[in-house]
């Protein structure tokens, strides 16, 4: 049986030590193992995180500014949002 | 490494400590010297050392079979009853399962719920829990001039939100994981000075993990560190793992993936916390990576499944060590940090941080440099890995118990479950001993393919899990075990059996005695220095928090959660009988159900059973108040009056 190599020990540089196992491909992209990602939806975390700190920014600038917390951002007059 | 005390006695030693953490105490001061008073238990961990140790001495080994309820409460909520419940002022706060209520009592009268502060959540938010729809615990900020004192919780929808404690009226909050992605939060809230930090959930989803800071007052974000992608992402000091560049510096959150297979590399954060303030640095674990299957991730992963510490002010890491590369078994990274200050074997005063890991091993690390101490197996039968070279800090891979595509790896110990999981252990300063909560699980493991579609799972492995070696395979019990560790001597104490895994974690106290919780329904007591059981009580569920202690009027109080779930209960809470279903947690727990069921709330014990309803029977009693009695009094005077005719 192969794949009984891989040891962790044997290192390219300080902190990279990840070997492919015998009879795995030493990089997936166009092998059997090609996991094929959408690169849509490989963005959708950062676009997320983008816009509740988007939406963040507005709560914390009307609450700096009238000291009344708004969690709904629709609710939050234009003036301090 | 200098030399900076010579005393051997651990009573001197004990008083130093006292003192020295009284002068390093930078902040948050007010948090430090709340934590020093055993009538408050102000954050997971007691404090910031994060040991889950009492120095209330009432309760002792020669006392605690008269350990009896003292009182209890329920939440009114069911499924699993993680963490622990603060006590600061005289009052004690309760958080529970989703929906996440937060409730508050006086401990003069508990019966009287003081506040309630329950949210309205997204119910879909369940549907991307992977592992029951638990929560960690509150944290607490004392306030100052400006602004009362402040509970935080988070939120299963990934809200956390600013409480004030005397109130419980909401004060802000904010969006910081969306459930739209698969990104939850499970963890309890932590504060460090002025600001409160928070991790994230989602690594069996594909969620990239994060922690982030906010401002206590205005809920403002300070600063956001990731656990995989660019160094600057990540937030990496100049000096970023100087002492040790052999465990890697820069370039590697990139440099150890293909392509883009980082953005959705896991390394959440959903376990614990602790801080030393005369480093200025606080420490925890990131998760592991995704998916499960290992076969679609070449590299190292980094920094997934590291042990990190950072500056709370900036979030810049300034050292981090990866345990375990390129993961194979999901054996997230994320369980408790103890920190202590003990002499190693050259008789040098080290300042240290203890971690028992899901892979089975228990990392002791200098927490002010990251230099590795020791590194020991939590049981022999771990046995991915043959051993951890101490020169390189590189675990040994032993090639027949890792995983691949197209391969059933089998009898692979530990599971993905971990010798150790997401119990909040405790360490005895005194007698230097860890108590750790232990899994004794193993388990088959086959990988599939599967594409990534953001909210949806993003597993990629069958499962079959089983008692380890030393339970009783055929009669699927042996779950578990519990054992006292010494980090500088790299021995055990002691170690005894459980029927199934020591899931919530220990505390320790001074009265020479530990607790934990059992799933099977008991909090159990046993000698600190022998292991032997002294006293036991069924709990109406299983537990699957940490016990804590308080005091109040003088009394000592043991308290902790009941309620089964988390992990292990998701077969029981969800109703599931496929042993692969629950990511294998079904079949290794078939058991557990003819030892409980669910259920939610808080016992508390005292000797004796005393309370203030024992000190004072008319305590709490209905009493009709004066403008009722005298509204009853006009009215047998001039009954016409109330009833016109």
């Amino acid at each position: 049986v192969p794949a009984l190599a891989y040891d962790g020990t044997n290192c390219r540089a300080p902190g990279n030590c990840w070997e492919a196992k015998p009879g795995y491909p030493e990089k997936v992209e166009g092998s059997e193992y090609d996991p094929q990602h959408d690169p849509m939806e490989l963005n959708k975390q950062q676009e997320s995180i983008q816009g509740m700190e988007a939406r963040n920014a507005q709560r914390l600038n009307h609450f700096k500014q009238t000291g009344e917390f708004i969690f709904d951002v629709s609710e939050i007059p234009a003036s301090s949002a | 490494m200098k030399k900076f005390l010579n005393s051997t006695s651990a009573v001197t030693l004990a008083i130093a400590l006292l003192a020295a953490g009284s002068v390093t105490a930078i902040a948050n001061d007010r948090l430090v010297e709340l934590a020093e008073d055993p009538a408050n238990w102000v954050m997971t961990g007691r404090d910031y050392n994060a040991q889950n140790y009492s120095r209330s001495t009432e309760i002792s080994k020669e006392n605690v079979a008269q350990l009896k309820p003292a009182w209890s409460f329920s939440t009114g909520v069911l499924h699993g009853h993680e963490g622990t419940p603060l006590v600061v002022d005289g009052m004690m706060y309760i958080h529970s399962p989703f929906p996440n209520t937060t409730f508050a009592l006086a401990l003069d009268d508990p019966g009287k719920i003081v506040w309630q502060n329950k949210p309205q959540q997204d119910p879909t938010a369940r549907a991307v829990a992977c592992c029951d729809v638990v929560n960690r615990g509150l944290a607490y900020w004392p306030g100052d001039d400006e602004t009362d004192p402040l509970i935080f919780r988070t939120q299963l929808d990934g809200l956390i939100v600013a409480m004030d404690a005397k109130t419980g009226e909401t004060r802000w909050q904010m969006e910081n994981s969306d459930i739209a992605v698969g990104s939850t939060l499970t963890i309890a809230p932590y504060v460090i000075k002025d600001q409160v930090i928070v991790g994230s959930s989602g690594a069996e989803l594909g969620v990239r993990g994060y922690v982030t800071a906010y401002d206590v007052r205005s809920g403002e974000q300070k600063w956001r560190a990731y656990a995989t992608g660019p160094d600057e992402d990540i937030r990496l000091a100049e000096n970023f793992n100087e002492p040790n560049p052999h465990y890697g510096q820069f370039g590697l959150g990139l440099e150890t993936w293909e392509g883009e297979a980082w953005k959705i590399g896991g390394g959440t954060n959903w376990g614990w916390y602790a801080y030393d303030p005369g480093e200025d640095l606080f420490y925890y674990g990131s998760g592991n990576p995704a998916p499960w299957n290992e076969t679609m991730r070449p590299g190292d992963n980094k920094w997934t499944m590291a042990i990190w510490g950072r500056d709370p002010d900036d979030g810049m890491a300034k050292f981090a060590y990866q345990k375990t590369p390129h993961d194979e078994w999901d054996y997230a990274g994320v369980n408790v940090m103890m920190l202590s200050d003990q002499e190693d074997r050259e008789g040098n005063m080290r300042k240290l941080l203890t971690h028992p890991d899901r892979n089975g091993i228990v990392y002791t690390l200098d927490r002010t440099n990251g230099d590795l101490v020791s590194a020991d197996k939590i049981d022999d039968t771990v046995n991915w890995v043959t051993e951890v070279d101490m020169e390189t800090g590189i675990p040994v891979r032993d090639p027949e118990f890792g995983t691949r595509m197209d391969h059933v790896g089998r009898d692979i110990c530990p599971s993905a479950m971990g010798y150790h999981n997401q119990g909040h252990d405790s360490y005895d300063p005194e007698r230097q001993s860890f108590f750790m909560g232990i899994n004794h699980i193993c388990m088959d493991w086959e990988p599939f393919m599967l594409p990534y579609r953001a909210g949806q799972f993003f597993v990629g492995a069958t499962l079959n899990m089983y008692p380890g070696p030393k339970g009783d395979r055929q009669a699927n019990l042996g779950l578990g075990q519990v054992k006292a560790y010494d980090a500088i001597n790299n021995e055990f104490k002691w170690e005894v059996m459980e029927r199934f895994a020591a899931w919530g974690g220990t505390l320790a106290t001074a009265g020479g005695v530990m607790f934990y919780g059992t799933l099977d329904g008991f909090i159990k007591a046993r000698d600190s220095d022998t292991g032997d059981l002294l006293w036991k009580f069924k709990l109406p569920s299983g537990a699957v928090g940490h016990p804590m202690s308080y005091e109040h009027d003088g009394r000592q109080y043991i308290a902790i959660y009941y309620g089964v779930g988390g992990w292990p209960g998701v077969g029981l809470v969800f109703d599931l009988n496929d042993p692969t279903a629950g990511l294998g947690a079904v079949g290794a727990f078939s058991e557990l159900a003819n030892y409980t069921q669910m259920g939610g709330g808080v016992m508390v014990f005292s000797l004796d059973g005393e309370s203030v309803y024992t000190d004072d029977i008319n305590t709490g009693e209905y009493e009709p108040t004066s403008l009722i009695r005298g509204d009853r009094d006009a009215a047998k005077k001039q009954p016409s009056d109330r009833n016109p005719s």
